[in-house]
């Protein structure tokens, strides 16, 4: 009994540290925020120059910073103490305006080039002066600080809920300590009145028959009420088991095979929203929705996540022209006519209507039935989308005469077999 | 009434048992295909997948070499185009004197990007319906990098880097013949996406970037 309560606390000790210790977590990132709070009123120091650093700021910020950060090499290098590297104001203004033409004059322009190619730096003579004045301005006062704490967070792909799933975690923690509690109670309970009962010397056969008794499970089992309601859900299980097998055959709805990258759509499509029409570049344009080939990926990933083992296999593809071997998950039988476009395009169907949410899969997985019935219901539900579409005039002008319903798939022979059985 | 009861018992165990296997539907297996002769294209189609030579169903067509120049491998019936074929599209009803600028000719190289720029004029013209074409193919291929308002501040570019904004600096100028240009062959970081839009596509994001290079 005392071990039970031991442990029961010590149970609750852990819950209230672990809480605790996800709340520190929790308020983690919070924490390097009051860092540049402290270091702008050093940066305003700057007198003179502060509003002419200030509107470099805004200069920098739209041409700049897609190529430089201030600490970190993005594209071109950082930019942190680069007006002392080239000690000479007006020379590194020339190069911000032609880099390509000071390559040929200056020798500190041609190290960057032959460190950085081959990226090379565009002209920006389509700047005015005073904007270059301002960035250069700008460069001197060292940048902004939280770039450094930002670069050196990684990509984390889960992101967002945080709060959510801190209360969660609170509420669970705190319902788990008073459920164990209750359970504990109880225990104790039980255990103190066996003990009274069992000191107690007046009590009759039939009470002992109560509290001490055993279940008498052969007399349930012999009863024939029990004996025939067992039958009959026995029977029934078995039934539904056997229909659910034979309804099986031939759907793979839920087919999530493993494929030679561990590709993920949760990531590409969700997170980066990523077009699903970027790779499957057939979708609006024929039958097959394509699988992309290797040079779409490397669009991408020809700067990112270069060193994952991952990329190394499509380099390997694009060096040995062979294709990465996906695994087909969508394997409508070749009795089956269906094509991409006609449902896309003209048809304005969204992808998740038959794809699912692609964009929370991690692996790829088949979300319909793809069966008979899951078309022809689809078709029996859906209103042809023909307003700005020729070839639906004529049909729609017929259909609206012998009808006030709108015009369905159905209508205009969605239902004939040689629609798609061919 | 013993011995019946343990049957009772032990043909319920079953029961469950199969009823717990049948639960769990094994995602790396496609499962029982009642016919598949019906399943199993005949024809050669793009991405059939039969990969097992002694297959009943092997369609890869045994005449396709893969691009090594070898059979060993050619399971795909993917083929890439025959060299010196052009795609097309359907010209009939194009007016005579447009289909020059409409063929889906290419000829000026990658590495004459000035030359592009200079001669290339968009041969499709502005109406509202092109623009909102163009509008949804940006969407499609080019936002990931460049941002649904051209500022280069796409969720893509976020990690890939060095994305430019349309309207600021020499971006604002650059003429429809050289963004035609950098989408077919790519420029700097940028890389080729002319095997993704075909020139009417292209031509039609032409139109919808220069309403981008315009915003103030």
């Amino acid at each position: 009994m005392k071990t039970i309560i031991k442990s029961t606390l010590r149970f609750t000790a852990y819950i209230f540290l672990l809480t605790f210790s996800l709340n520190l977590l929790a308020q983690d990132p919070a924490a390097p925020a009051a860092a540049p709070a402290a270091a702008a009123p050093a940066a305003a120091a700057g007198g003179a120059d502060d509003a002419l650093a200030k509107a470099g700021e805004a200069v920098f910020n739209a041409n700049c910073k897609q190529c430089h950060g201030f600490n970190e090499v993005v594209v071109g290098p950082a930019l942190k103490d680069a007006h002392t590297r080239w000690n000479n104001d007006a020379k590194l203004k020339f190069f911000i305006k032609y880099p390509q033409k000071s390559i040929n004059t200056e020798p500190y322009a041609k190290a960057l080039y032959e460190k950085y190619k081959p990226s090379i730096m565009p002209n920006h003579d389509g700047l005015p002066d005073g904007d270059i004045d301002a960035v250069i301005a700008y460069i001197k006062t060292g940048g902004p600080a939280p770039a450094v704490s930002k670069t050196d967070t990684p990509i984390n792909p889960v992101e967002g809920g945080g709060a959510d799933s801190a209360t969660t975690t609170y509420l669970l923690g705190a319902l788990l300590v008073v459920l164990l509690l209750i359970v504990g109670v109880l225990a104790m309970l039980i255990s103190v009145l066996t003990r009274m009962v069992s000191t107690k010397t007046d009590v009759t056969e039939d009470e002992k028959e109560y509290l001490f008794g055993k279940l008498r499970w052969n007399v349930l089992f012999g009863s024939p009420i029990f004996r025939s309601v067992a039958t009959l859900v026995l029977v029934v299980v078995v039934i539904k088991f056997g229909f659910d097998q034979v309804y099986a055959v031939g759907i793979q709805q839920g087919y999530a095979p493993k494929q030679p990258i561990p590709f993920s759509h949760k990531l590409h499509a969700g997170q980066y929203e990523i077009d699903c029409n970027y790779c499957h570049t057939g979708v609006n344009k024929g039958k097959s929705a394509v699988i992309p080939s290797v040079n779409i990926c490397l669009n991408c990933h020809n700067a990112i996540k270069t060193q994952s083992p991952n990329m190394q296999k499509l380099y390997n593809a694009v060096e040995t022209n062979e294709p990465i071997q996906w695994v087909r998950v969508h394997n409508l039988p070749d009795l089956a006519y269906f094509n991409h476009a006609q449902h896309v395009k003209v048809g304005g169907i969204e992808c998740t209507k038959c794809h699912g949410n692609v964009a929370e899969m991690e692996v790829i997985e088949q979300h319909s039935t793809l069966t008979m019935g899951w078309c022809i219901n689809c078709h029996r539900e859906t209103v042809v989308k023909a307003e700005g579409n020729a070839y639906y005039d004529k049909l729609l002008a017929m259909h609206n005469q012998s009808s006030k319903d709108p015009m369905k798939v159905a209508n205009i022979g969605g239902l004939e077999c040689s629609k798609c059985h061919y | 009434m013993k011995a019946p009861m343990k049957n009772l018992l032990s043909i319920l165990a079953v029961g469950t048992a199969l009823l717990a296997t049948s639960c769990g539907r094994d995602s790396q297996s496609t499962g029982t295909e009642y016919a598949p002769q019906m399943y199993n294209a005949v024809g050669y189609e793009p991405f059939n997948q039969v990969t097992d030579t002694n297959s009943e169903f092997y369609n890869s067509n045994p005449y396709n070499l893969n691009e090594s120049g070898s059979r060993a491998k050619a399971t795909s019936n993917m083929r890439p185009p025959v060299a010196g074929t052009i795609a097309r599209k359907m010209y009939a009803g194009t007016p005579r004197t447009e289909l020059a600028s409409q063929i889906y000719v290419y000829n000026i190289p990658a590495d004459s990007l000035d030359l592009a720029s200079r001669i290339l004029k968009n041969p499709i013209p502005l109406t509202p319906a092109v623009l909102e074409e163009g509008k949804v193919l940006y969407g499609r291929y080019c936002t990931p990098c460049h941002g649904a308002e051209g500022k280069g501040n796409g969720k893509v570019a976020e990690q890939y880097k060095g994305v430019p904004a349309y309207n600021q600096g020499n971006y604002r100028n650059l003429t429809g013949g050289h963004i035609f240009h950098v989408i077919t062959y790519g420029k700097g970081r940028m890389w080729p996406h002319g095997t993704q839009v075909n020139p009417d596509e292209r031509w039609k994001i032409v139109h919808y970037v220069a309403t981008l290079q315009k915003q103030s």
